[in-house]
């Protein structure tokens, strides 16, 4: 990797040295003008042990006290050319894995971008998707320490001023390593709109197809472990997967469409639920199979003027696509199956989260807005998950009005009503579904132009899993510099199950801005929770300590 | 731009098919077997499985199910060990505490693992893999792999058990089957097998789960001793240990397990060897 980069530095000071010497000659043209940019986001925390809530035993809370994870990124941009690198720091990070410690630095990410008339060039760690990313998404998710980033090269041609087409090929990124299952792909894709002058429509149609091909080492393992089946078990194995995708936005008006449908070839991996026949004659669950998968995916959406309503939909089956069968929970995922599920922002109404399931699903969602006057809006949304069994994942129903009084104050109110698979998402044998009701209500006043408050309350009523919770915040904010935060849980009504009895959870924040730059000062008490995914389960442990983080854009 | 199109569409298509007529591997069938064959040479390698594991874990026990699956497969060239350590290793009220202070060390010498079932094979982290824990799904593959591999030392244990008094005296021979330069440890440790207790299942809780490979103790600091005298070719190395077998445990379950580790850049165990300690 190092050096790696001493001969991207190499290349960068030939540009910039170049560039220099062309100046004292010529008068500059806007390309030769060189543009720095960048961002800086840093994040560090120190550990205080807590038994009470379970903030122990780990490495941070045992003996390390401190962590830290920091990304710089640079962008240098001249003659066309765009040239990035960015450095990655894990200091006892807990992103990789919540459970340990994780300790690593050097430079992440390097890139370099050229557009020689109609070709795009790329090469380096590059970042893009196809179509919606249902085949192939490299992307980075920091608070997830997913960073899919394809270190390998991307060629782009635009085949007239609306269709373009695309290859790339590639390692995935693994921290500063890679996988060593290479992938490539090609879209194309385009954009027809109606040509009389009072035509409204438009589509924007692409296809793709991205193919996995495993190393020796990885397919030898494969073969190694399906060797050590019974044979009712056995199945066969390849070293290359095909996947394909079509998909097309219409617009036509107020109204948009996408779809997309993908088929992936059958390939090897490991299905948590698959009945696996043991030596002895008895059966458990888990094991290696071969099957192709499907995936369709749709969404449309209406606005007028005051209303607006949105609809989606989503059938999986066996759609997991990982650098190799091995790889689970966000580790190697080459492609990204949207969440069919509304992204809640209150502590409590996102206490409980659909998890996208890859092996099976069948989901869909509809989210209808409306604006009665400049006053008042309402929000309605629903969700509902099941397997292809037809068995309830998640169902859930949040409603929202917000009413504005002028510019002074605003009120934001609703409930949330959810049901919560937790024996299949948590993988919990016998646990009933959860089923909770959310009321909550958030007003922010506005003393002046610059000083305002905002309060919410929050009470998630269940008698299932740890019971019912109370939550509360108060938010004052000095624009554009200060804001602080002070907030609590609490578990109000405790089942049987909970271990935290009259334990209460608070949080305080201070953020201060100044023009680019964000700093913030965080007293944390955060439950614990068990995460599970395809039968493999992940603690999240509970944090007690205090967070620190800097961002910085120049 | 349409005769574009069609010839770009053309080409990616043709791309896409061209090579699906791969040359698939063959899967050889190590279950076809009754598992007889000649008895394995001392200088055979051997390899350790580490499962960590709870009474808690729902999702341990197939885990544990797949490792009798490999140890049918591979018999005495792989030696199984379960450690109850980690979030799910809280004992039930009433239960006994199948933890071990040594269990919960290893575990964080290790390294903690992503999810369970997890079990770390011959201490070794393999290629792209992220850390030594592996994911169920991965283990037989890479027993097969280690193997494969040469072995580096003969390891052979020759115990006394002492039933009157509950005494086990051990010795461990360690011969390098050529000259060893780099820096080894020593690891000694007591198994039990047999053991009927509660266990949290996908079916519920199972009071009556037998729990087998469960390491007791580790005779020796947990993470090895450290061999100083000099490793030659066909030179036998000789070590001799003592312990005192506590009465609740079961003499006629009980295994130890010896393997040698490298105590350098890399916490991989070269060779190991397991005993009943009641022949």
């Amino acid at each position: 990797m190092k050096c790696r980069f001493y001969i991207l530095l190499t290349v960068a000071f030939a540009i910039i040295g170049q560039n220099l010497f062309a100046q004292e000659n010529n008068q500059p043209n806007p390309q030769s003008v060189a543009r720095i940019s960048g961002s800086l986001e840093s994040n560090i925390n120190f550990f205080f042990e807590d038994t009470l809530i379970g903030a122990t035993n780990t490495p941070q809370y045992d003996r390390q006290l401190y962590g830290a994870d920091t990304w710089l990124q640079l962008n240098y941009s001249q003659y066309g050319f765009d040239i990035g690198v960015r450095f990655d720091l894990f200091n006892n990070s807990n992103l990789l894995n919540p459970q340990g410690s994780y300790t690593a630095q050097g430079f992440g990410r390097w890139f370099i971008k050229k557009k020689v008339n109609k070709l795009g060039i790329s090469v380096g760690y590059l970042y893009d998707q196809v179509g919606s990313g249902l085949i192939f998404r490299a992307y980075e998710q920091r608070p997830l320490l997913i960073d899919n980033a394809l270190y390998g090269a991307r060629l782009t041609y635009d085949l007239s001023e609306d269709w373009q087409v695309k290859a790339f090929t590639g390692l995935q990124k693994q921290q500063f390593d890679t996988y060593d299952t290479v992938i490539k792909g090609a879209s194309l894709e385009g954009f027809v709109a109606g040509k009389k002058e009072d035509a409204n429509w438009s589509i924007a149609p692409g296809i793709g197809i991205v193919t996995k091909t495993m190393s020796d080492a990885a397919t030898n393992t494969v073969v190694n472990t399906i060797a050590t089946y019974s044979i009712t078990d056995s199945i066969g194995a390849k070293y290359n997967t095909y996947a394909f995708s079509a998909y097309n936005t219409l617009t036509a008006g107020r109204f948009s469409w996408y779809m997309e449908a993908a088929y992936k070839t059958a390939e090897v991996f490991f299905d948590p639920f698959a009945i696996k026949t043991n030596r002895d004659g008895s059966t458990s669950p888990g094991k290696l199979v071969n099957r192709d998968g499907t995936i369709f995916y749709t969404s449309m959406s209406y606005a007028a003027k005051g209303f607006g309503i949105s609809v989606e939909g989503k059938r999986t089956e066996n759609f997991t696509f990982r650098t190799n069968p091995f790889v689970s929970l966000n580790r190697g995922m080459i492609n990204f199956l949207p969440p069919m599920t509304r992204v809640n922002t209150y502590r409590l109404t996102a206490r409980y989260a659909s998890a996208t399931q890859e092996l099976g699903e069948l989901s869909y969602q509809i989210d209808a807005r409306y604006k009665a006057s400049k006053k008042l809006s309402f929000n309605v949304n629903f969700s509902s998950s099941s397997d292809l069994d037809g068995l309830t994942l998640y169902r859930e129903l949040f409603t929202e009005v917000v009413y504005k009084q002028k510019r002074k104050w605003t009120l934001t109110g609703g409930i949330q009503l959810q049901n919560y698979n937790q024996e299949r998402f948590e993988t919990k044998p016998g646990a009933p579904i959860v089923e909770t009701v959310t009321p909550y209500v958030e007003f922010l006043y506005k003393f002046s132009r610059k000083k305002s408050l905002r309060l919410e309350a929050q009470y998630m009523s269940t008698e299932e899993d740890f019971g019912s919770w109370l939550f509360g915040l108060a938010e004052m904010s000095f624009a554009p510099h200060w804001t602080m935060t002070a907030s609590t849980m609490y578990n109000i009504s405790p089942t049987k199950r909970t271990n935290f009895n009259d334990i209460i959870y608070p949080r305080f924040d201070v953020f201060y801005t100044v023009k680019a730059n964000r700093f913030s000062l965080s007293y944390v008490k955060q439950v614990e929770g068990i995460v599970c995914s395809g039968g493999i389960c992940r603690l999240e442990p509970a944090f007690s300590g205090v967070k620190m983080s800097v961002n910085s854009t120049f | 731009m349409k005769k574009s199109i069609v010839l770009i569409v053309s080409i990616i298509l043709a791309f896409s098919f061209q090579s699906c007529n791969e040359n698939m591997p063959v899967i050889p069938c190590l279950t076809c077997d009754d598992g007889g064959g000649p008895p394995i040479p001392p200088e055979a390698r051997k390899v350790v499985i580490e499962e960590f594991t709870g009474v808690r874990c729902v999702n341990c026990p197939q885990g544990s199910a797949e490792i009798e699956n490999l140890l049918a497969v591979y018999g005495e060239q792989l030696i199984a060990i379960s450690l109850h350590a980690g979030f799910f290793s809280n004992p039930y009220p009433s239960q006994e505490d199948f933890r071990t202070e040594e269990g919960t060390q290893i575990l964080d010498f290790l390294g903690q693992p992503l999810g369970f079932p997890t079990a770390v094979v011959n201490r070794k982290q393999f290629d792209g893999e992220d850390d030594l824990q592996l994911g169920q799904a991965s283990w037989g593959g890479y027993i097969a792999q280690e193997l494969n591999t040469e072995s580096k030392f003969v390891l052979d244990i020759e115990n006394d058990f002492n039933s009157d008094n509950f005494t086990l005296d051990v010795k461990v021979l360690l011969t390098p089957i050529e000259d060893f330069t780099g820096d080894v440890k020593l690891t000694l440790l007591i198994t039990e097998s047999g053991i009927i207790s509660r266990q949290l299942t996908p079916d519920g809780d199972n009071l009556d789960y037998e729990h087998k490979h469960m390491l007791r103790k580790i005779v020796t600091p947990f993470d090895g001793e450290a061999i100083n005298e000099l490793l030659s070719a066909n030179q036998t190395v000789e070590k001799n240990y003592s312990v005192d077998i506590p009465l609740t445990w079961n003499p006629a379950k009980l295994s130890i397990i010896a393997f040698v580790q490298d105590a350098g850049a890399t916490k991989e165990i070269f060779q190991a060897d397991e005993s009943k300690i009641e022949q």
